[in-house]
């Protein structure tokens, strides 16, 4: 028998090949695929078969139907489609048949690839909602109400105690209050500035905040996790330099610097991000003793370093969602 | 703030330090160097030359032929001025310098056949005057070759510094010039006079009367008499000019070269316009209307401090002067105002007014009372210097409630706690005592120290320690190289939405941003959207309550730029009311995060292999199917089919999973296309992520292979267009037994020739049993049941096989 079933394969292949239209594959179909065909009337003869042998004719009779059913199937699918070339010809400069992937968008793989590096260092993720409260996002963070230093961040005002973020740093007194130290995470998220919209700034963008409490945490250990950050991030030989700043959050406060120097330009300073020790108000105002525990805080912002990084020079493209321009990343 | 070197200079010693070293260690103190104009830059090869020659030029009238000696060679140079003449020593610029007034680049020339090596500049051309009439004569004294920004003094450099808000001290060349005493080690010399003063006194000449204590602590008046108002000298000129003032006249020009100088900021009243010679510092009360200095009228808030003399107001306290009394050509006798304001009580006040001066910048960060009475008499001095007159003995000084002096404990251990570092003890206290800190009290570990009134901003021990670290530097604390990873919990919550990006850019979506801010009229439409009390336009005044919008606009867009063929998706927070009252707690509203995926133009682009195929429902159905699949393995989800199922959709499907509805979408109507002028069709789904990360997920388990073959039984039908695909399905399933695993609908037809209303379905039945090798009679036997109950139930004809 299996000698029967090899022969009606060469049968069907012979017969095959002598196809040439439609009406013609039906005939083919109609001898061997059909209820009453070759193929079918071999699965009658199985159960003649001794108990022994069956599973060896069993296994070459599926052998045969998948065989003629598969070369079928290509067949009447080249034949329905008219097939305009001949399986004979060739032409492998023709273009292949393309699938597309997609692409996520180009400040949230420059986010991905922060996020990945902090995780490696021992970082959680956390987040939090971007319509916030006066309290969480100034107060708690040791902005004194009527100070200027409440002019540095411009604010979008919902109503008098709420409001759209101003940057991530709420989402540390969500966790501080959340979770006791040891505390170690970033923070990713959207943020608002009542700017006006320009080439330089639009009125949301993207920051990463970070933030370590324990009870030997140091400005020197902050230095170090931000230059092992700043090594992965920009390269093993980037010159950075740390430089006192600001933030009511934090002190001692500092920003910092890696030099920017694209090909055929001037190099310069860039400031690629704020940090700091947190301050002891701010530990307060969550509940942690700050003669016990001591943290550093850091945040960054997407949008200038994802511009930097790919020479976009107006920030409004990230935001326009052209596809010639998603396509690109 | 622009800082000028020459008049850091007054204060500090810095003339052997280069201009990068000053600029680096303000930089890395905090005082952050954003600008450097170097003056003499502007004046690159031009120099002080003599005229040995000038005669008439062969061919023109008007010019001169002249030769002129930079110190080392001779030059011809054309000249048209009339003035020019031998001997003179004049402003020469040499080929290749630029003249600064046009800012053009001078080359060699030839003006009527003559040659022109260089130009003799007037004092336009250099752009320190107007004078365009004749070339600048400068002093006979003068050497020919000296570059003329050293000739001339107008080699200073200008600094642009970013003061922080915590910095009020630093806003003033003396502030700067103090951080710089202890960045360099040398000492701050401030300037030192002597008041030549008369027998009449302040005291009986006017007087302060100070209602509102809380807002005005101190408030000190010193009188000048019979004073010359006129243009100031050209030095005050020149230092007001070179940080970007412009000089009005002598006794405005000093107040403001005080503020710059100690940042203490003074206002000057005709005293002879002053009511009863007399200050009253209260709120504005029934005050409504003020006209400041500026001639604008200003709306007053009730509890705006204001100046007033015995009858009305005559300045808005610490934010400007009033036009009533200020002080002007004919002014004889004058009241100097030098006063210490409560810093929240002036911003309130600046804020409101949206008028924000030299003095409300100062006063709203914090200025140093103890600095008020040196102040007027500084300002006295430099009037009687500069207006002639007399100054009147002493001061009237009102301060109620002397502010304390605050001391600060500073423990060594916190140092190195907080820095992870040993800044050396000495180096510690040089630097406080550098700063104006007086250490009273020095113990085996720790100081305690009295904080200068300047330092508004230094309260506590952390404050302290920053001073130290940044005077001592930031790049001397070493970076740690290892750091200990604490093993508490980790966790990451975007790593879900992580998940749902991969699975669809991996179908092919490409993923957009827009913008969370909408106009009323767009984003009343899709929701109950949150007002923004101060928006930028009305084109942005409601937080998006639905990603509709933006993605819609963002098709719209992609459309107008012949971007067809769009695989969309969008994950972002969504914001609606929820009570229509004031938001008042987070309760009010609601914060959702959600994911809207479109596809709209086509799916498949027309290629050798192929022709194009526009997305339709089904596209969607099977990316959302795939999608779902992957996201939430092993849960089993229900659809619901709807038509005109929400004000923006056609017909729609719906994902339920425990009565709970995951997802839903379907295909756009024409009404919300041409809102948003969308000319093909578009289809979307949205889901509520907040909620699908909620969805407990079962443990996915393995499912064992198939070890026998399958078989398979098609069965066509030909049956009423009523009849969808899903109920046949169900109506098999009902009768089968188990073996029967998957239908497949595999064709599906509609012609005349089946009849009216009619459509044919042709179905691929799969059997196999996980035990056994199937037998064709057992399939044979569930396959005619199935056959019979769609004849049956649903009066289908079975299609020949």
């Amino acid at each position: 028998m299996l000698k029967k079933i090899n022969e009606t394969r060469k049968n069907f292949d012979n017969d095959l090949s002598k196809v040439s239209d439609l009406a013609a594959l039906e005939e083919l179909r109609i001898k061997y695929l059909s209820r009453r065909g070759l193929v079918s009337q071999f699965f009658d003869l199985l159960k003649d078969v001794s108990k022994e042998d069956k599973p060896k004719f069993g296994q070459a009779l599926n052998q045969l139907k998948i065989h003629t059913q598969t070369k079928f199937d290509k067949l009447k699918e080249k034949l329905e489609q008219g097939a305009k070339i001949s399986e004979t010809y060739i032409d492998l400069t023709l273009p292949g048949r393309t699938r597309p992937l997609g692409s996520k968008h180009i400040l949230i793989q420059t986010l991905d690839e922060i996020k990945n590096i902090f995780k490696g260092l021992g970082f959680s993720v956390y987040e939090g909602p971007e319509l916030e409260s006066d309290y969480n996002n100034f107060e708690a963070l040791n902005f004194v109400p009527d100070h200027p230093a409440r002019d540095m961040q411009d604010t979008f005002f919902i109503t008098e105690k709420f409001l759209l973020r101003t940057h991530t740093s709420p989402v540390q007194i969500r966790l501080m209050k959340d979770k006791k130290p040891p505390l170690r995470a970033i923070m990713p998220g959207k943020v608002y500035r009542n700017e006006a919209i320009s080439a330089k700034s639009y009125c949301l963008f993207h920051q990463v905040e970070g933030l370590y409490v324990d009870t030997d945490v140091t400005f020197a250990e902050l230095k170090g996790t931000l230059v092992a950050f700043a090594k992965q991030f920009y390269g093993q030989n980037v010159l950075y330099r740390f430089r006192t700043s600001f933030f009511p959050f934090t002190e001692p406060s500092a920003e910092m610097d890696v030099w920017w120097e694209p090909k055929g330009k001037e190099g310069r300073w860039l400031e690629v991000l704020g940090c700091g020790m947190v301050d002891p108000n701010v530990l307060i105002n969550v509940g942690i003793d700050p003669e016990k525990y001591t943290g550093y805080a850091f945040g960054m912002g997407i949008e200038r370093t994802t511009m930097l990084k790919y020479g976009i020079d107006d920030i409004r493209i990230l935001f326009d969602n052209d596809k010639r321009f998603l396509m690109q990343f | 703030m622009k800082i000028s070197l020459n008049w850091l200079n007054d204060y500090i010693d810095l003339k052997d330090i280069s201009l990068n070293e000053i600029i680096d260690k303000l930089t890395y103190a905090g005082l952050e160097v954003e600008g450097v104009d170097e003056q003499a830059k502007r004046f690159e090869n031009i120099v002080v030359g003599l005229v040995k020659e000038s005669k008439k030029h062969p061919n023109a009238d008007k010019l001169s032929l002249c030769k002129v000696n930079d110190g080392k060679e001779e030059y011809s140079v054309v000249c048209g001025a009339p003035n020019v003449a031998a001997g003179q020593k004049v402003v020469f610029a040499k080929v290749g310098s630029i003249i600064p007034s046009i800012g053009m680049k001078l080359e060699k020339a030839k003006i009527r056949g003559e040659a022109s090596v260089g130009m003799i500049c007037s004092g336009f051309e250099l752009g320190i005057n107007d004078d365009k009439d004749g070339v600048l004569v400068l002093d006979s004294s003068m050497i020919e070759g000296k570059p003329i920004a050293d000739a001339l003094e107008m080699n200073d450099v200008v600094f642009d510094i970013a003061i922080t808000p915590n910095r009020a001290d630093a806003l003033s060349h003396i502030g700067i010039a103090r951080d710089l005493s202890a960045l360099f080690n040398r000492p701050l010399k401030y300037p030192q006079f002597t008041l030549n003063e008369s027998a009449r006194k302040s005291e009986e000449l006017a007087s302060v009367e100070i209602v509102d204590v809380e807002s005005c602590p101190r408030y000190v008046g010193k009188v000048v008499l019979d004073v010359q108002v006129k243009d100031s000298p050209d030095w005050l000129k020149k230092k007001l000019k070179r940080i970007g003032l412009r000089p009005i006249n002598n006794v405005v020009d000093v107040t403001n070269f005080v503020l710059y100088e100690v940042g203490q900021p003074l206002h000057a009243f005709d005293l002879d316009n002053l009511n009863g010679k007399k200050i009253v510092v209260k709120s504005a009360g029934s005050n409504k209307k003020f006209v400041t200095l500026d001639s604008k009228e200003r709306n007053l808030f009730t509890d705006d401090l204001m100046i007033c003399d015995g009858q009305k107001p005559v300045a808005i306290a610490g934010v400007m002067g009033g036009e009533n009394s200020e002080v002007v050509a004919t002014t004889k006798n004058i009241l100097i105002e030098s006063a210490f304001f409560n810093p929240s009580s002036i911003r309130k006040t600046a804020k409101h007014l949206g008028l924000s001066s030299d003095a409300s910048y100062r006063f709203e960060r914090g200025t140093d009372p103890n600095i008020t009475k040196w102040s007027a008499q500084r300002a006295a001095y430099l009037i009687q210097l500069t207006a002639g007159g007399e100054i009147a003995q002493g001061e009237i000084d009102v301060y109620p409630k002397p502010i304390a002096q605050k001391s600060c404990k500073l423990r060594l251990a916190r140092i190195s706690k907080i820095l992870g570092y040993d800044i050396p003890i000495n180096d510690v206290k040089k630097i406080l005592i550098q700063l104006g800190f007086v250490i009273i009290e020095k113990l085996e570990s720790e100081l305690i120290v009295t904080v200068p009134s300047y330092r508004p901003d230094i309260e506590r021990e952390i404050d302290l320690i920053e001073e130290v670290a940044r005077i001592y530097g930031y790049n001397k604390i070493p970076e740690v190289n290892k750091v200990s990873v604490t093993l508490e919990e980790k966790v990451d919550q975007s790593n879900f939405v992580d998940r749902v990006r991969s699975l669809l850019t991996s179908l092919g979506f490409y993923e957009i941003i827009t913008n969370s801010l909408l106009s009323e009229e767009v984003a009343r439409k899709f929701g109950n959207p949150i007002t923004v009390l101060n928006p930028q336009s009305s084109e942005m005044s409601h937080l998006r309550p639905s990603l509709l919008p933006g993605m819609l606009t963002t098709i719209s867009n992609n459309l107008k730029v012949n971007e067809k063929d769009l695989q969309l998706f969008e994950i972002g927070n969504v914001f609606n009311k929820i009570s229509d009252g004031k938001i008042e707690s987070f309760n009010d509203f609601s914060e959702l995060e959600q994911l809207l995926i479109a596809i709209s133009g086509n799916s498949v682009r027309s290629e050798w292999y192929g022709k194009d195929r526009p997305f339709d429902i089904y596209d969607m159905k099977g990316l959302i199917g795939s999608f779902v699949e992957k996201l939430l393995p092993d849960i089993t989800l229900q659809t619901n089919f709807e038509k005109n199922s929400t004000r923006f959709l056609d017909y729609s499907f719906n994902l339920v999973y425990q009565e709970q509805v995951l997802g839903n979408g379907g295909k756009l109507n024409e009404e919300t296309c041409s809102l948003f002028d969308l000319n093909q069709d578009v289809y979307l789904y949205q889901f509520d992520l907040s909620v699908l990360k909620k969805i407990e997920m079962p443990k996915k388990s393995f499912n064992e292979l198939l070890k026998f073959p399958k078989i398979y039984r098609d069965l066509a039908l030909v049956l009423d267009n009523s009849i969808n695909s899903n109920h046949v399905v169900e109506v098999i399933k009902e009768v089968s037994s188990n073996l029967l695993h998957n239908i497949k609908l595999f064709d599906i037809f509609q012609s005349e020739s089946l009849g009216k209303d009619k459509k044919s379905l042709a179905f691929q039945l799969e059997y196999f049993d996980q035990n056994r090798t199937l037998t064709e009679e057992v399939v044979e036997k569930d396959f005619k049941k199935a056959i019979k109950v769609v004849i049956a139930k649903l009066k289908a004809q079975v299609r020949g096989g």
